[in-house]
């Protein structure tokens, strides 16, 4: 019974991985042919994957893919870095409704942010200083938020409320910041406050791309005291790990990630709450697993919705675009009302 | 195998769990711990298995000081089974179970071996739970789950093994199926096992040592026959008792409280 039930958990997984990499590299195609230009996804993908084995491309179209990539990697792995994000959080705090957004760490690190720019905006030229800035007030956050539940019972209904209270008086406080931060910096300050991925630079790239992958692997290797950490810190010291331990490295593992996207792309809400569940349900909460599909699912819904977003703009015809915030938070919200019902029924 | 405790002293805080307690418990025999509420049974086993600091006194497992066996060597020794797990994030009885298995591992490598699935399938099969593998902790009623922890500390495989109010859910049949299974593991390994428990008929039924505790000082200790005293069962619990002689075995049968509660 015990080794047909793994093997069948593992065969998910695999059959999981493969799709969710063949979905990604679907829609990853779809949104560099989706623009004011509209390229064939057919020579897109000849373009993008087929090049390094000698393929013969159309230069207009390697030139725009190429300039559309930048937009659609950072949704990736902003996606990626936010769901495992949440993951990490879920499993530290036992709490199915945790998620950077709604503990406030997003908004906090945002604010770091602009107090940044606001005190010193010769420093925050350089992106490295603006990711220690927004990691330092990513930790605050999960910081407040934690103090906070603890003083109001600590109960996992308590935490979200508490992440409220901190989430909107730093969304607030981050609003009239960058508000006074736009004289500063020449940009509409609502894209770093509600998200959007096409402000990102490919040289940018690197600082997400590298932070993501190197973090994915650190969580994914230390498997084993997150999946005892999650049925409580007694068990956790019995098996030989450190529960204070394991919680700090995590909690601060995943205050990084949070502080990496908001600083390339602002506020993205609900994809860690969302996809750590959709990964749960798939394979199980054994972190060997859920780890690499959690990540996937992150990147996939954040690439869906930015595809959404320049669907929107395309035929809506209105000015700009829509920040990617708000199409994660359209999708999310609703995902978080079902957990909160199915939590308090209980 | 051999555990000695000598001085122990734990305090919460200000108020102190455990006095001056000193007491040996060696291999291959069922060990029983017994006492009111808050005499310090869970205590004492959380210090033994490292989950509670000692203010004072020493542990020796084995001739080793406990202080000085390192988290990962004690898990491989020592099994704690507490009445509770965090069962928050959803996750399956097989995910669970398999999680045992982590000190005999390093932490850094990523196979699930197949003897691990071995011990997992042997132990489900012998406390029917079985057919449980697959279903989410949440899902089990509280004899179920009651079951599933146990298992847990028998796939770890360790050589004492501490059991927190083991028969606390259990039905009947399981109350004393577990707890014969336990036992003739302990016979049979010489595993060490210390047990806490309420139920003086299961201690009675079971136990080859006893050990009384009351506000956290050991009142007795030795074997049932030496401890399952009707004047020292009543003076600790504020009950009385009639002992009867079933089978060879001194069975402890509770009547009624020596003092009532007034309306």
């Amino acid at each position: 019974m015990a080794l047909p039930l793994y093997e069948r958990s593992t065969k998910y997984f695999f059959i999981s991985l493969t799709s969710f990499t063949i979905l990604i590299v679907f829609m990853f195609v779809l949104a560099l042919s989706l623009g004011p230009a509209m390229l064939s996804p057919h020579k897109v993908f000849q373009a993008i994957f087929l090049k390094p084995f000698g393929y013969a491309v159309n230069d207009s179209v390697n030139v725009i893919a190429m300039l559309r990539l930048s937009r659609a990697l950072a949704s990736l792995l902003c996606g990626a870095s936010l769901a495992l994000a949440g993951l990490l959080m879920q499993t530290i705090t036992r709490n199915p409704l945790a998620d950077p957004y709604i503990f406030g760490l997003s908004s906090t690190a945002l604010t770091a942010i602009a107090l940044g720019i606001i005190l010193a905006p010769n420093l925050m030229v350089h992106k490295a200083y603006v990711v220690i800035v927004s990691f330092l007030g990513a930790l605050t956050g999960y910081a407040l938020t934690l103090s906070l539940s603890k003083l109001s019972g600590g109960t996992s209904l308590a935490m979200v409320l508490a992440g409220i209270a901190i989430a909107s008086l730093f969304s607030g406080a981050s609003h009239i910041l960058l508000y006074l931060v736009q004289q500063v910096i020449k940009t509409p300050y609502v894209y770093l406050l509600m998200g959007s991925a096409s402000t990102v630079l490919l040289k940018d790239l690197y600082f997400l791309a590298f932070p993501t992958i190197i973090l994915t692997i650190l969580s994914l290797a230390f498997f084993k005291p997150l999946n005892a950490y999650l049925y409580g810190d007694e068990y956790a010291k019995q098996l030989g790990f450190n529960p204070t331990l394991v919680r700090d490295f995590a909690a601060s593992i995943a205050a990084l990630l949070t502080a990496i996207t908001i600083a390339f792309v602002g506020i993205v809400g609900f994809i860690g709450l969302a996809a750590p569940h959709i990964a749960r349900f798939l394979t199980g909460s054994d972190h060997k697993f859920a780890i690499p599909i959690t990540t996937l699912v992150g990147a996939l819904l954040t690439l869906v919705a930015d595809i959404v977003v320049k669907l929107v703009s395309m035929f809506a015809g209105a000015v700009g675009e829509l920040p990617l915030g708000v199409v994660t938070a359209v999708i999310g919200a609703p995902f978080l009302a079902y957990l909160i019902i199915k939590k308090v029924r209980e | 195998m051999k555990i000695v405790v000598n001085g122990l002293e734990v305090w919460y805080n200000s108020t102190p769990a455990l006095k001056n307690v000193s007491l040996k418990v060696s291999g291959g025999e069922m060990t029983f711990v017994i006492g009111p509420n808050g005499a310090g049974k869970s205590t004492l086993l959380k210090t033994i298995a490292s989950i509670v600091k000692p203010r004072a006194g020493v542990i020796y497992i084995d001739g080793k000081l406990l202080s000085s066996i390192s988290p990962k060597e004690l898990g491989k020794i020592v099994a704690y089974v507490e009445p509770h797990i965090s069962r928050a994030i959803p996750s399956t009885v097989l995910e669970f179970l398999l999680t045992a298995r982590y000190p005999h591992h390093s932490t850094l490598s990523f196979a699930t071996p197949r003897q691990d699935l071995e011990a997992v399938e042997k132990v489900s099969k012998q406390l029917n739970i079985e057919h449980l593998l697959s279903r989410r902790l949440d899902q089990l009623s509280s004899g179920e789950l009651q079951r599933v922890l146990i298992a847990r500390a028998l796939i770890q495989n360790p050589k004492a093994l501490l059991l927190d109010e083991p028969a606390a859910f259990l039905d009947l049949r399981y109350r004393l199926e577990v707890l014969d299974y336990v036992s003739s593991i302990v016979k049979v390994n010489k595993v060490i096992c210390i047990v806490a428990i309420h139920d003086l008929y299961l201690a009675s039924l079971y136990a080859d040592k006893i050990i009384v505790l009351d506000y956290g000082e050991v009142v007795a200790a030795g074997t049932p026959d030496e401890v399952l005293k009707e004047e020292l069962l009543e003076k600790v619990y504020r009950v009385k008792v009639h002992i009867v002689n079933i089978n060879g075995r001194r069975v402890v049968i509770p009547v009624e409280p020596i003092e009532r509660i007034s309306l």
